[in-house]
């Protein structure tokens, strides 16, 4: 499996310094075109743009995340598979469909605009689609679930008696919480993190789906490069300058999570 | 959600998984049989279909699967380029649909059958009717393809948001009561062929100066614009768009969905009108091509003709089928597609890679702003 995994990427690294052949047809090479094209100032806005989305989609998955896998985890009782089902299941739903009903469901005649402007919260100017606001939307919307189930793991492994012992140390609620629970299940959030950032950076659906002309990422250019220009070798460049920025965000997890590791042991 | 555009957009993911690693095998193209080598009309084996999903009818695979005592095997490739890295992974299809460009290349790069027409019962139907296709520019004498639709490429609008007084130009994508809610189609020819005829340029410009103009163009319509869409349809459906550059065939079907077809408008731009067409083509690695001429064959009949132009909503060049599309685009007569039309020539042509490369460019530029 790893070898796959490897030799696809050695792959479309190789392809980063090919060309295209007069039918489309992408060649191995040993050029440095592509790496030169990526130098265009537009690639640079796009993929800050990109990286901005994706961390603030982290952001709010961790913020809305935890309570849902704190309340599972410690007050989820019984029914703690079933709640975690009901949040899993939804997403075996095709992600593309997903964010299509998405998509409809905050239309400018869609039902929740049509709700808030019959309530008065909404004029006929108010839009959700193609905002920035909608793409981040349908990013958290489509990775929310990678960031809940790595906390609620990290919060059912757990030992609750932590929080006992900060209460009997007369921690209120949210000292405890922000001094016992959240260093507890750091690891937790920091895999959810990981988890969310990796795609939702490189993800294209939501931006085409939700996003305007000012909202394009780096994952729609890249689509672009593979099917509208049959770009193939700039598309891999491309693929391999976001991974090189995504791959400085896995080294400093895998430090943190060694770190941890270490602590622990001693 | 158009069909074309709900697979293009979950394409990317797919070809990540297999086209990419795989794309730049060379398969032998004539690892069967020799391109030139006359094709027997009769059943040799089920039919290994190649299309974009839902652009036939299901009865009329019924229909053939029962005369000649086959199976279809279907499978449906997202885009263009989706389909050739299958064919160039090697992968074994009896009939496939290109558009016209990406039947040249095909055609160029000896990857398709000849396709004798005389063999073919109802061919004199297209090339009898519509001379065009009796030698069209993607492919000497129609050598290897037979065409199967046509469509032009024009504004859709909400008359009930912006009126029906257009000026029916391209200019109309300017239209300030339209400001915000302006839609492009996702196509990079498209919408730089757009700009192209609205500064009266060759709609497939290599030229950088050329280019240059075209990206200041349209970096013009931006403050207008609300997205790169080819869900054309559902946007005018849905009120995301007031107005946004369409696909004939897109629109057709929209009058389908409707509730009230009145409020919604189509027009073609007086400085010109793009043209495309798909076709049928068989692979030269085709396992079964006798059986794939049958089916050709068979779609052309007068009865199977009808019955796919009332599924899909896209004209078809086959004499006698005219008043069958008619009907159904009454409200939007500019769907139709006459001999006039082709005779425009407007078709997205294949350019050099220099050039394809440069356009690739300005696409970037355009959609990055």
């Amino acid at each position: 499996m790893t070898a796959f995994l490897i030799a696809s990427l050695v792959l479309v690294a190789a392809l980063a310094f090919g060309t295209t052949d007069p039918l489309g047809n992408p060649r191995f090479g040993f050029n440095l075109d592509n790496i030169a094209a990526m130098a265009d100032p537009a690639y640079r806005v796009v993929l800050l743009r990109s990286l901005g989305y994706a961390v603030l989609t982290c952001a709010i998955c961790l913020v809305v995340a935890y309570p849902v896998a704190y309340a599972i985890a410690l007050h989820g009782g019984r029914f703690k598979n079933l709640l975690i089902a009901a949040i899993v299941v939804p997403f075996f739903a095709n992600y593309l469909v997903r964010m299509y009903g998405w998509s409809v469901v905050l239309s400018d005649d869609g039902p929740l605009l049509k709700a808030l402007r019959s309530a008065g919260l909404a004029d006929e100017t108010t839009k959700i689609l193609q905002t920035g606001g909608g793409v981040i939307a349908g990013l958290v919307y489509g990775f929310i679930v990678f960031m809940i189930i790595p906390l609620y793991a990290a919060l059912e492994r757990m030992d609750t008696s932590l929080i006992e012992a900060g209460r009997d140390l007369y921690g209120g609620p949210l000292r405890t919480f922000f001094f016992v629970t959240l260093p507890a299940t750091r690891q937790g959030a920091a895999a959810g993190c990981v988890l969310v950032l990796l795609p939702a950076m490189g993800d294209f659906v939501s931006a085409q789906l939700m996003g305007g002309p000012d909202q394009i990422m780096i994952g729609n250019l890249i689509q672009d490069k593979f099917f509208q220009g049959q770009n193939w070798p700039l598309g891999s460049a491309l693929t391999m300058l976001m991974m090189a920025v995504l791959f400085v965000g896995m080294i400093g997890y895998l430090r943190r999570a060694r770190k941890d590791e270490a602590e622990a042991v001693r | 959600m158009s069909r074309r555009s709900l697979l293009r957009t979950g394409a990317a993911a797919a070809l990540g998984l297999t086209a990419a690693g795989c794309g730049f095998t060379t398969a032998d193209p004539v690892a069967s049989k020799s391109p030139d080598e006359p094709i027997k009309v009769r059943p040799d084996g089920d039919l290994v279909y190649f299309n974009w999903a839902d652009f036939v009818d299901p009865a009329v695979f019924a229909g053939f699967e029962k005369e000649y005592g086959v199976k279809v095997i279907q499978s449906n490739f997202d885009s263009m380029e989706g389909m050739v890295a299958k064919l160039n992974a090697g992968n074994r299809y009896d009939i496939i649909f290109p558009t016209a460009k990406w039947a040249q290349r095909l055609a160029a790069g000896n990857r398709l059958r000849k396709i004798d027409h005389t063999r073919l019962r109802h061919a004199e139907s297209v090339f009898g009717r519509y001379d065009y296709f009796a030698d069209p520019w993607y492919d000497k004498d129609s050598a290897h393809t037979v065409p199967f639709t046509m469509y032009k490429t024009g504004i859709g609008w909400r008359k009930d948001k912006i009126g029906d007084d257009l000026t029916g130009s391209w200019d109309d994508l300017w239209n300030n009561r339209a400001r915000g809610k302006v839609f492009v189609l996702d196509d990079r020819d498209e919408v730089l062929g757009m700009a192209a005829l609205k500064l009266g340029l060759d709609i497939a410009t290599e030229n950088e100066n050329d280019l240059a103009r075209i990206t200041d163009t349209l970096h013009s319509l931006r403050p207008r614009l609300r997205g790169f869409s080819s869900d054309s349809y559902n946007n005018l459906l849905n009120g995301n768009a007031a107005m946004t550059q369409a696909w004939s065939g897109d629109m057709a079907a929209m009058l389908g969905q409707a509730k009230d077809p009145s409020v919604f408008g189509f027009e073609t731009a007086k400085e010109g009108a793009p043209v495309n067409s798909d076709c049928y083509a068989i692979p030269v690695n085709a396992p079964h091509p006798g059986t794939a001429m049958l089916f050709i064959d068979y779609m052309l009949r007068p009865e199977n003709v009808k019955k796919n132009i009332e599924y899909i909503g896209y004209p078809m060049p086959v004499g006698g089928s005219e008043d069958t599309y008619a009907a159904i685009v009454e409200p939007f007569p500019e769907c139709l597609v006459q001999a006039t039309d082709l005779k425009d020539d407007l078709y997205f042509r294949n350019g050099t890679s220099k050039g394809e490369q440069a356009r690739d460019t300005a696409w970037t530029h355009v959609k990055a702003g």
